[in-house]
Order: structure tokens, then sequence, then C-alpha cells
């Protein structure tokens, strides 16, 4: 019996791996070139959420036509409450001279970007902008005051559960299948987890894009979704070399492939498309956690369809027997 | 009613009833979505407690409830996180920093005898407190104006006053700088009255009250029965002599009472007491709140705030909703135009899904944050996997040459040890999450989670229920009407 798709992966494998490891190696790059940048200092350019800091947001009161504000003038104001603003006064200001500015929504809204502040302090910041560049709509005012402490506390806790997330898909699957089943999915994932993180560390050095907390969350979603795709051609290979074990095994993986590959394009796809949606209507809260999530979508989804079997054939059948 | 009809019905009465829990029971918003202030607190270590047990928490957060319930904001809430932190939350609060200042002082109430041979000096300083109270009055009434605190800038004796208690008065003045003096002034104050034993921790209750006649607003307080032994002993002392009661907050006096001959023989007695300084209405709500709530047995370091304002809230989550159905639209349309008649079944199925989850998202409740929602997007695709799976391997049994009804019961059976892995390993992270992470990475954790076990559910039933409630329709048992026949090129399936 004909199937829709006839996938020669045994064939084609040195492609794949080529295009893996030239994936692998461009995310490596893009880390190594953050970690030596001056201005990022680690593989990821991190924000807020895990360095510490203040951000405040400002939404003006104006309808269409903002008139564009000059960022430095911002700045400037927020440096003048330095020795003036009873707040700022005391032994250790903080440094208002490292204030980052970016006007967002067609100048509707100002972002400002300190260093750790007292809440009377960001006050201060709030008022004195207001005061100059105002009116703003003081209900939308949003102010993220992120304790130095809580940042470092905040990674060290993500990478715990992403340890912890790994180890235990892998015992599962190690109980499920076997050990060298469990080893190859759980490179796959830590390929698609390398990838993500590789398109942000370029993303960061070239458009300063942050990983904030939403980040973590969205690598262990695309774990889960990984290890679920592998698993689900993983699980056809062995199906596939219990009944026609007559058949090379290198075979029975391009067959088990051919066979799941509908699947696997069809799923990858109903799940892009709402992730898209949000991409493109979703407003700006969740446009990052949906464009990392997309990437290791399409990752998740080369590596289980294509990465994890290819390096499965590597090994004989006999050792899943 | 046949056997297989029987789910179906099972299934639209657990429609029916999440329907009826979605409309009658709210759903929870997180503040992101509602708008408000969350708040970090980070329990200090002393040198007397220099370990922060759970134990030592829970005495934080005892005292820290009562100031957050005096507070008067409502759905607030506090929860520990880790070893020696708290998170609390204000929906609707706008000014976290004036609850921060309220949540994390201490307010040490004192009662003090005036020392004997400070007369003068009191009267100094009670005096330059007035003429302060009566610039700060001025300033507030005008709104701060410049002109006035230009005026009161060139006053020789106020200027005086500033350098004496070494207060920068290089620039223009305003109004917390004058503040800032009277404290100063008050803190002087209480340095001339001597400690009694009657403190705070005799206080019972607190509570706030504007004279009818002054309309100046007034703390009371009332003390326990050794409280107000010890306050009847010690208006008994002073009753009638020129010495005074000060009655002192943080090192500083709030006002200094004398007290009457007529206590000379028993005291004020009844254990209630009224402090009448200079308070605003806000100011006596702050003060009453600290009284009551008692002082913290440790220190607290507020290391994170966010304030989220409701407009930017409401917008976000309008978006999102929106987003995440249109991309749900187009999944159901795609599911169709694949599969035809089972495509139509995986949308029903689907909305089934959706219906309970958001009812159980009730039920619980789940806060929904946007994180959240991003999670119940992400189950949702988990869902159509699952009957992606199920009717791809549909396909292949008709490619066999199996009649329909067989072909389905093995879909379900060929599927089910893919379905069960993928949403497992899912369920591993999510546990993970939980466990592990806080704030709304819980949140996200929680919701995915909750997500993955009822696709599982449905994939299973709902599906398998639907399908098979549609095949008991004569007009409808043909193969070609449940899957898409273009897509199975086999001859032998071509029912015509």
């Amino acid at each position: 019996m004909k199937s829709n798709f006839n996938v020669q992966l045994y064939k084609n494998r040195k492609v794949v791996w080529l295009i893996s490891f030239l994936l692998c190696l461009i995310s490596v790059i893009g880390m190594l070139i953050c970690l030596r940048s001056t201005s990022i200092q680690a593989p990821l350019n991190l924000g807020l959420d895990y360095t510490g800091g203040t951000q405040i947001t400002l939404e003006r009161s104006c309808t269409d036509d903002c008139i564009t504000l000059n960022t430095s003038d911002i700045s400037n104001n927020i440096i003048a409450l330095k020795g003036q603003d009873k707040n700022f006064i005391s032994n250790t200001p903080p440094n208002l001279s490292s204030s980052q500015i970016q006007l967002l929504d067609n100048s509707k809204l100002i972002s400002i970007r300190l260093p750790f502040l007292s809440a009377a302090q960001s006050e201060s910041v709030v008022s004195a902008v207001n005061k100059s560049f105002g009116p703003f709509i003081n209900k939308n005012t949003s102010v993220e005051i992120i304790g130095p402490s809580l940042g470092e506390q905040l990674l060290k806790s993500s990478l715990i559960s992403l340890f912890f997330a790994f180890l235990g898909i892998a015992l599962y699957i190690n109980f499920r299948y076997d050990r060298r089943y469990s080893f190859l999915a759980l490179f796959a994932l830590l390929h698609d987890i390398l990838i993500v993180c590789g398109v942000f560390s370029w993303l960061g050095y070239l458009f300063n894009v942050e990983v904030d907390s939403l980040f973590a969350v969205s690598l262990l979603t695309i774990a889960g979704y990984s290890v679920n795709n592998t698993v689900v051609v993983f699980d056809r290979i062995r199906e596939k070399s219990l009944i026609d074990n007559k058949l090379s095994f290198k075979y029975q993986i391009d067959k088990a492939v051919s066979a799941t590959l509908t699947r696997t394009l069809y799923t990858s796809f109903t799940t892009l498309l709402p992730l898209i949606c949000i991409l493109i209507w979703g407003g700006s809260t969740l446009y990052w956690f949906a464009f990392s999530l997309v990437i290791g979508v399409i990752a998740g989804s080369w590596s289980s369809i294509a990465l994890a079997p290819s390096l499965l054939s590597i090994t004989s059948q006999k050792d899943f027997d | 009613m046949s056997r297989k009809n029987y789910w179906f019905l099972v299934v639209i009465l657990f429609a029916v009833l999440s329907i009826f829990i979605c409309t009658n029971i709210p759903f929870q918003l997180g503040l992101d979505l509602r708008g408000g202030s969350q708040l970090t607190l980070e329990v200090q270590p002393t040198e007397e407690i220099p370990k922060i047990t759970p134990n030592e928490i829970e005495g934080v957060k005892a005292v820290l409830d009562k100031r957050v319930n005096g507070l008067g904001v409502s759905d607030s809430q506090l929860q520990t996180v880790g070893t020696n932190q708290l998170l609390l939350e204000l929906p609707g609060e706008q000014d976290p920093s004036g609850a921060a200042k309220v949540l994390g002082e201490t307010a040490l109430l004192e009662f003090r005898i005036q020392r004997k041979g400070t007369e003068v000096k009191l009267r100094d300083l009670q005096s330059q407190r007035n003429s302060l109270e009566s610039i700060i009055k001025l300033l507030e009434d005008n709104n701060n104006s410049a002109q006035l605190i230009k005026e009161i800038n060139i006053n020789k004796e106020i200027n005086q006053l500033f350098e004496n208690y070494s207060i920068n008065s290089d620039q223009i003045l305003n109004i917390d700088q004058f503040n800032l003096l009277r404290n100063k002034i008050n803190s002087d104050i209480a340095d001339l009255f001597d400690a009694t034993p009657l403190t705070g921790k005799y206080l019972i209750n607190a509570g706030r009250r504007q004279d009818q006649n002054t309309n100046k607003w007034e703390v009371t307080l009332s003390f326990n029965n050794e409280g107000g032994e010890l306050f009847a002993d010690l208006t008994k002392s002073i009753a009638g002599s020129s010495r005074l009661l000060g009655i002192v907050i943080d090192g500083n006096s709030y006002s200094e009472a004398s007290v009457g001959k007529q206590f000379e023989t028993a005291g004020i007695t009844g254990g209630a007491a009224t402090i009448s300084g200079n308070f605003t209405a806000d100011d006596a709500r702050n003060l009453e709140v600290q009284l009551r709530g008692g002082a913290l047995p440790l220190p607290i370091d507020i290391i994170q705030i966010r304030t989220i304002g409701p407009s930017l809230g409401t917008q976000n989550i309008r978006l999102s909703l929106f987003a995440a159905l249109t991309g749900l639209l187009f999944v159901g349309i795609f599911m169709i135009l694949i599969y035809k008649l089972a495509g139509f079944v995986a949308v029903l199925a689907l909305s089934f899904y959706s219906l309970f989850t958001l009812s159980i998202y009730a039920l619980l409740p789940v806060t929904l944050t946007l994180p959240g929602i991003a999670g119940f997007i992400l189950s949702i695709g988990m869902a159509v996997d699952a009957n992606v799976l199920i009717f791809e391997r549909l396909k292949e049994e008709l490619l066999n040459g199996n009649t329909l009804i067989r072909s389905i019961d093995a879909s379900f059976k060929n599927a089910f040890s893919s379905i069960i892995d993928g949403h497992l390993t899912t369920l591993i992270s999510c546990i993970t999450l939980f466990y592990l992470g806080t704030g709304f990475v819980k949140g996200f954790a929680a919701t995915l989670g909750i997500g993955v076990v009822l696709s599982l559910f449905t994939a299973l039933t709902c599906t398998k229920a639907i399908l098979k409630f549609l095949m008991s329709f004569q007009g409808l048992r043909k193969i070609s009407n449940f899957i898409n026949p273009k897509l199975i090129p086999s001859p032998s399936i071509n029912v015509q």
C-alpha cells in the first residue's frame, strides 16, 4: 500500500546533520558575541526581570497625532532630579544618567528604564516627566521595580525548573522506551532550545530585544512541544520495527517518518496559527513570547521529522530490541 | 437509546453544565488584566533573629495582613514566596508607594512623661512647630504655590530653623522640606520626655474620628486591662502638675497633653486615649492602620513593585482574546477543509474542550493572567494535535481497506500511545513549572496543565462519542462524508 509521502531520510541524513550543525553553530556564535559585547555581557540580552531595575511606562493623552519627543530631553529631565529632588538626596544616589528611553506605539507610550529605585524615587521620576512632557493618562501609568536580588533569584529558579523539567521528561521516555530514545529526544530538545536562544541572542545583539521571564516559560513550552513531536515519531518507529521486522531498520525509520509526516506538518501548522495571530493582533505584551514559540515550533518540527530519526538510524536495530 | 449514543448524551450534559458555570461564576482576573499593584516584600534578619524561619514569616504576615485589611483594598492577596519573601497583590490600587509606606513602617507607640525643668524649651519648640504647621497648611491650601514659597523663603526665622536642623535650603523649598523640619522638631520634643512602661503592645484597638468642633482628625486608642492600669497610673502621677504626657510615635512626639487636677486620685480610667496631632484624614488613617496592626516583628524591605494601569490591562485582554479566537477560527476552517466531517467533529470536540477548560478555570478558581491565556491557547494546540493523530490513523486504516466503523475504533486504539506520551511529557514540564516557578509562571503552568488533562479526556471520549453519534445516521455513514476522499488515493475506498 502506498503512503502519501516517501521520505528518504537515510539517503539525505548528512544534509540534515549539516543544516542542524550550521544552525547550532550560528546560535553559539550569537551567544558568544553577546557574551563578549560590553553592553550585554551574557549569552542573552537579559531584561529587567533578570537584572533588576525600574521600568516606567507612561501613556500620553494625545489621540492620533502625538508629537514626537526627543528622548534625550526626557533623559536630561530625569538626570536633573539628582541633587534637586528630596528622594535623590542621599549618600548613594542611583545612577540616573544610565536611563534608557524609548517611544512606542507612534510616540503614544514612553518607556523609561532606570536602575533600581525606591517607590518614592520612581514616583519623583514620574511626576518630573509628567511636569515637562505631560499630560499623561495617569491611571495607565505602569511602574515595575525589581530588586537586583529578585532578578538573580528569578534567573536561578528559571534554570532550575528547566533542568528538572528535562530530567522528568528524560526519565519518562527512559521508562516508556529506552535509554537511546530518551537520549536522542533530549538531544533534539536541546537542539531546539539552542536555536531559539541563538535567535534571541542575535535579536538582542542587533535589535536590543531582551529576554524576560516569559522567555523562560516559552523555553519550557518548546521543550514539552519538541519532546511530544519526537515521541510521536519514535512511537511509530517502534511500532514499525515490531510489525515489519523483516525490513532493515533504516527503511523502517524512513517509513515511520513518512507515515507521521502529514500529522507533524498539520499539527505544527495548527499550533502556529494562533501564535501567528498573537504576533499580528496580540499587542506588544505577548509579541516576543509568541515569536520565540514560533521559532521553537518550527525548530521542533524539524528536529522531530529529520534530526532525531536520522540520528536514530546510526545505531543498529538490535540496540532497540 | 443505544449504547454508543449514551456517551454523546454525557458529553452534551457536561457542555450544558459548563456553559452554566461559565456564565454564572465570574473568572478571576490577574493584576495584569484588571490593573493594580503587586509588591514583593523581603523579610530582613536582625541581630537578635539572624535566621528567618517559617514561624517568623508567619508573624510578619499576620501583622501585614491586618495592615493590608486596614488599607481597605478589596480582594487583596498576601502569600509567602520562598523562604523569606511575601507577595502582596492589591487589585485596583494605583499608589503602591503609599501602601508600601503604611506596610513597611513599624509605628512604635510610646507614652512619655515630660522631664522636669524643660518647660521653656518645650514652649519654644511647640511655638516653632505651630508656625511651621500654619505654613504647611497655607501651602497645602494654595497648592504648594511657588510665589508663596518664595515669600516664606526670605523669612529669616524660618531660614535659621532650617540651618539649625542642617536641612539643605539652598534651593527653593517645598512642602516636603517643611514636613521634614516639623518631624525633626517633633523628635526634639520627644527627647524632652522620659520613657514609661506604657507602649503600643498594650493596645487592643485603634480608630480615628473627626473632632466635631475643630474638624481635625484624631486617632483613638483603647488599651487592654494591663495597659489601662498603666495609663491610669501614668495620668495619676502627673495630674494637676505642669508636666505633660507625650504621645510619641516612632520617636516623634505627636501631641503633648496635660492631665487635669480631677484625675489626681485615680488617673484616667477606662483604658482609652486620644491622639490629637495635626492629622489629615490620610495621616489619621495610616496611623490607625499601623497602630492597629501592631509592630512588625522583623523589618521588611520592598524589593519589587509592579503597577499596571487598568486600561492597559483591558486592552491587552481584548487583543489577546481576539487573537486567540481568530487563530482558533482559522484552525477550525483548516480542520474542516482537510478532514471534512471528521474535521467538523474535531471542531465540535474542541469547542467542548474550550468550554470544559474555561469552566474548570472558573470553578477552581484559576487566576487568569496574560501568560495564562497563552497557556490556554497552547493547550488548544495540544488538543488539536490529538485529533489530528486520530484522523491520520483513521485515514491509514481506511487506506488498508477497513470498514468505517472498524477504522474508527482502530484509529483511537493506535493513536492512544502517541497521544498519551505527548500529553504526559507536557504535563511533566507543567508540574515542574508549577512547583518551581513563581507568580505568573505558576499561572501559565496551571492553565496549560489543566488544558493537557482535559485535552486527553476530550480527545479520547468526546471526539469518539460525536463520531459514533454521527455514524448512527444512515445518510452520513459514507467514508467520503467523513474524510476527504481525494486525500486517500487507494481505489478500494472509492465508495460511490
